[in-house]
C-alpha cells in the first residue's frame, strides 16, 4: 500500500487547512478536488506508457458513467441538480486536462507518477468520451432501467476480471505497449496495477444494483463521484455505502471546522494506526512472518508454524492499521467512515470472525451475494434443502471474497475453505444450539468450551492464510503439507 | 388480537419453528435473535422470504440486517411499517 508518512502528513496538512480556513459551503467541492488530485497523485508509477495517467482517469469516468446510469427514473429530481451537475463535469475535465500540464514539469514536481500525454490530445480525446457517455445515457434513458443497470454490472465484471487474471491482464497490457510503440515482449501481469480499482468496483456495482432496488438515494455528480473516490478510502477501503456517505458529506456544511474533540479523536485513531502498521507490521515483515521465499527455506514444523503466526499477526496489524489511518484521515474532513475490524483473531466461531474481519467486505458480500442468491435459492420450485443452499451460497459468497484479491487457484481455495469453514458451522451450530444454551448455566464449562472453540477457530484462519499469501498453487500445498508434518 | 399483536405471534411463531427449530423456546420480544445466536445471516434470508410470502412485503437484501432485524420488536416496527406505506 502507498501510504507512507510523507503522504500522510500531506493529507494531515490538507486537513487542517480545509477545516480552518474554508467557508462551510465550499467542503464538498475541496474534497471532490482534492480527491480527484489524489487518486493521480497516489497512483505509483506503472511501465506502459501513459497508464499512471491514464488510469486514474479512467477511474473518472467510470465514476461518472456510474452515475450516469444510476440517475433516479424520475425527471423532475434530475432537472434540479442539472446546473451543479454541469459544474461538476467542468471541474473534474479542468482538472483531468490540468493533470495532463504535468507532461511540460519537471520528474520533481510532477503530480503524475511519469509523464502524461500531450494536454490536447488529452482533451479531444475526453471530450469525444464525454459525447459517448452523454449519447449512450440518452439511449440508455429510453431502454429499460433494470436492463441497462445489469448490464452496467456485467461490465465492472468483466473489466474485473480482465485485470484481475494474469493471463487476460497480461495480454491487456501487451496491446497497450502495441498501441504506445513499446515491447510487448515486456509485459506483465503488474503492468496494470490500477491503484484503487478492486475499491472502485465493488462501490460501483453496490450502487447499481442498489438503483436496481430503488435503495440508492438520488446523488449529485459531485456526491457520486467523491463517493466513490474518497482519497482517504481509496487505496484501501473500507467501503462505504453511498447513502451513508452523503449523509456525512451532506452535514459539511454545518461542520464546526478546528473541532477539538474531532480532531482529537482523528489523531488518536492516526497514531493507533501507525503504530500498528510502521511498528508492529513493519517489524513483523523482518524476517518474522511468512513469504514464498522462506516458506520454501523452512526446515522445521514448528519454525513454519511460527512464520505463519507471524504473518497472521502482520496481515492483521497491517490491514487494521492502515483502515486506522483511513478513518481518522476521514475524520479529519468531516467524514466518518465504516469500521473495518473488531479483534477479528479472539473471536470463537469462525461466522463472528467474518463478522469482525474487513467487515465492510464482508458485508458488501453479505448484501450483494449471500442474501440475493439464498433469496432466489429459497424461492425456486420445488425448493432445493436448506442445507444445499446454505452450502451453494456460502462457497459462492466465500469465493467471491477470494477473487476479489486476484483471480487465482490459491484465492479460490482461501475462499473454498471459508465457504466450506462457515457451512460445517452453520449445521455445527444449528444441531447443538439447546445444548450450548444449557451451558449458560455451567460458567466453568462454558469458559472452557469458549476456550476451546477460540483456539480451533484461530488455527482454522491461519491455515487459510496459506493459500492467501502464497501465490503459487504448488508451494502453497507443499507448505500446508509441511504444517502437518509431511513433505520435509 | 388487534393487527400488531397478529403479526407478532406469526413471527414468534416461524421464527421458533422454522429458524430456531425448537417450538418450546419462549422468545421474548426485546430478545437478540442474531446477536443471541439463535438464528444467522442465512435465517435472516429465509426470513425474508417468509415476510415476502406471508404479508406480501419486499425487505431489500440490505435491510435484512442484525441492525435492523434483530429483535421480534424490530421486526414486528419493519412490517407495521412498510403494511401502513
Amino acid at each position: 500500500m502507498p501510504l507512507d508518512l510523507a503522504s500522510l502528513l500531506t493529507f494531515a496538512t490538507a486537513a487542517v487547512l480545509y477545516a480552518g480556513l474554508l467557508n462551510g459551503r465550499w467542503r464538498g467541492w475541496a474534497l471532490l478536488i482534492g480527491s480527484t488530485l489524489a487518486i493521480y497523485w497516489l497512483q505509483p508509477p506503472l511501465a506502459p506508457r501513459f497508464a499512471d495517467y491514464v488510469l486514474p482517469t479512467a477511474t473518472l469516468a467510470l465514476a461518472i458513467l456510474g452515475w450516469l446510469l444510476t440517475r433516479p427514473p424520475d425527471v423532475e429530481s434530475r432537472q434540479t441538480t442539472l446546473r451543479e451537475d454541469r459544474l461538476t463535469l467542468v471541474v473534474l475535465f479542468v482538472l483531468a486536462v490540468g493533470m495532463a500540464f504535468n507532461r511540460y514539469l519537471d520528474a520533481a514536481y510532477r503530480l503524475t507518477a511519469s509523464r502524461p500525454p500531450s494536454p490536447l490530445w488529452t482533451a479531444v480525446i475526453l471530450l469525444g468520451l464525454g459525447g459517448l457517455f452523454l449519447l449512450s445515457a440518452r439511449l440508455a434513458a429510453k431502454a429499460d432501467q433494470r436492463r441497462v443497470l445489469s448490464g452496467g454490472i456485467l461490465f465492472m465484471v468483466v473489466v474485473f476480471v480482465a485485470l484481475k487474471t494474469a493471463v487476460l491482464s497480461t495480454a491487456v497490457a501487451q496491446l497497450w505497449r502495441t498501441l504506445t510503440g513499446q515491447n510487448p515482449a515486456l509485459a506483465a501481469p503488474t503492468d496494470l496495477a490500477w491503484l484503487g480499482f478492486s475499491y472502485v468496483a465493488f462501490r460501483l456495482i453496490h450502487t447499481l444494483r442498489d438503483r436496481q432496488t430503488g435503495l440508492l438515494p438520488a446523488l449529485s455528480l459531485r456526491e457520486y463521484v467523491t463517493y466513490i473516490i474518497f482519497a482517504p478510502a481509496f487505496i484501501a477501503g473500507p467501503i462505504d455505502r453511498a447513502e451513508r456517505f452523503v449523509q456525512d458529506l451532506r452535514a459539511l456544511p454545518h461542520m464546526v471546522g478546528l473541532d477539538a474533540a474531532r480532531f482529537g479523536e482523528a489523531g488518536l485513531r492516526i497514531a493507533s494506526g501507525l503504530f500498528k502498521k510502521f511498528v508492529i507490521a513493519d517489524s513483523l515483515a523482518q524476517g518474522m512472518s511468512l513469504t514464498a521465499v522462506n516458506a520454501a527455506q523452512a526446515t522445521s514444523t514448528l519454525g513454519l508454524w511460527m512464520l505463519l503466526y507471524g504473518y497472521a499477526l502482520r496481515l492483521y496489524f497491517d490491514f487494521a492499521g492502515y483502515t486506522d489511518m483511513a478513518i481518522g484521515l476521514g475524520l479529519l474532513f468531516g467524514i466518518r467512515l465504516p469500521e473495518n475490524f473488531d479483534r477479528p483473531y479472539l473471536k470463537s466461531n469462525i461466522t463472528t470472525f467474518w463478522q469482525s474481519w474487513h467487515m465492510t467486505l464482508s458485508s458488501w458480500a453479505r448484501f450483494y451475494v449471500f442474501t440475493p442468491l439464498s433469496r432466489s435459492l429459497l424461492r425456486r420450485k420445488p425448493r432445493p434443502s436448506p442445507t444445499l443452499i446454505v452450502l451453494v451460497a456460502q462457497i459462492a459468497t466465500m469465493t467471491t471474497i477470494g477473487l476479489w484479491h486476484g483471480i487465482s487457484w490459491t484465492f479460490f481455495i482461501w475462499g473454498l475453505w471459508h465457504g466450506v469453514g462457515l457451512f460445517v458451522h452453520k449445521q455445527w451450530s444449528d444441531r447443538t444450539r439447546k445444548w450450548y444454551r444449557e451451558l449458560a448455566e455451567k460458567p466453568w464449562q462454558k469458559r472452557a468450551w469458549t476456550l476451546f472453540s477460540w483456539f480451533v477457530t484461530l488455527q482454522f484462519v491461519v491455515l487459510g492464510w496459506v493459500w492467501f499469501l502464497l501465490p503459487e498453487l504448488g508451494l502453497a500445498a507443499a507448505t500446508f503439507g509441511k504444517l502437518f508434518g509431511f513433505g520435509w | 388480537m388487534n393487527e400488531e399483536q397478529t403479526i407478532r405471534e406469526k413471527l414468534r411463531a416461524f421464527i421458533t419453528r422454522e429458524l430456531i427449530r425448537d417450538e418450546s423456546y419462549n422468545l421474548g420480544d426485546d430478545e437478540g435473535i442474531v446477536t443471541g445466536g439463535l438464528m444467522d445471516s442465512f435465517s435472516l434470508a429465509e426470513f425474508g422470504v417468509y415476510v415476502e410470502d406471508e404479508f406480501n412485503i419486499y425487505i431489500p437484501d440490505s435491510d435484512l440486517t442484525v441492525e435492523k432485524l434483530d429483535t421480534l420488536n424490530q421486526m414486528v416496527a419493519r412490517i407495521q411499517r412498510d403494511l401502513g406505506a
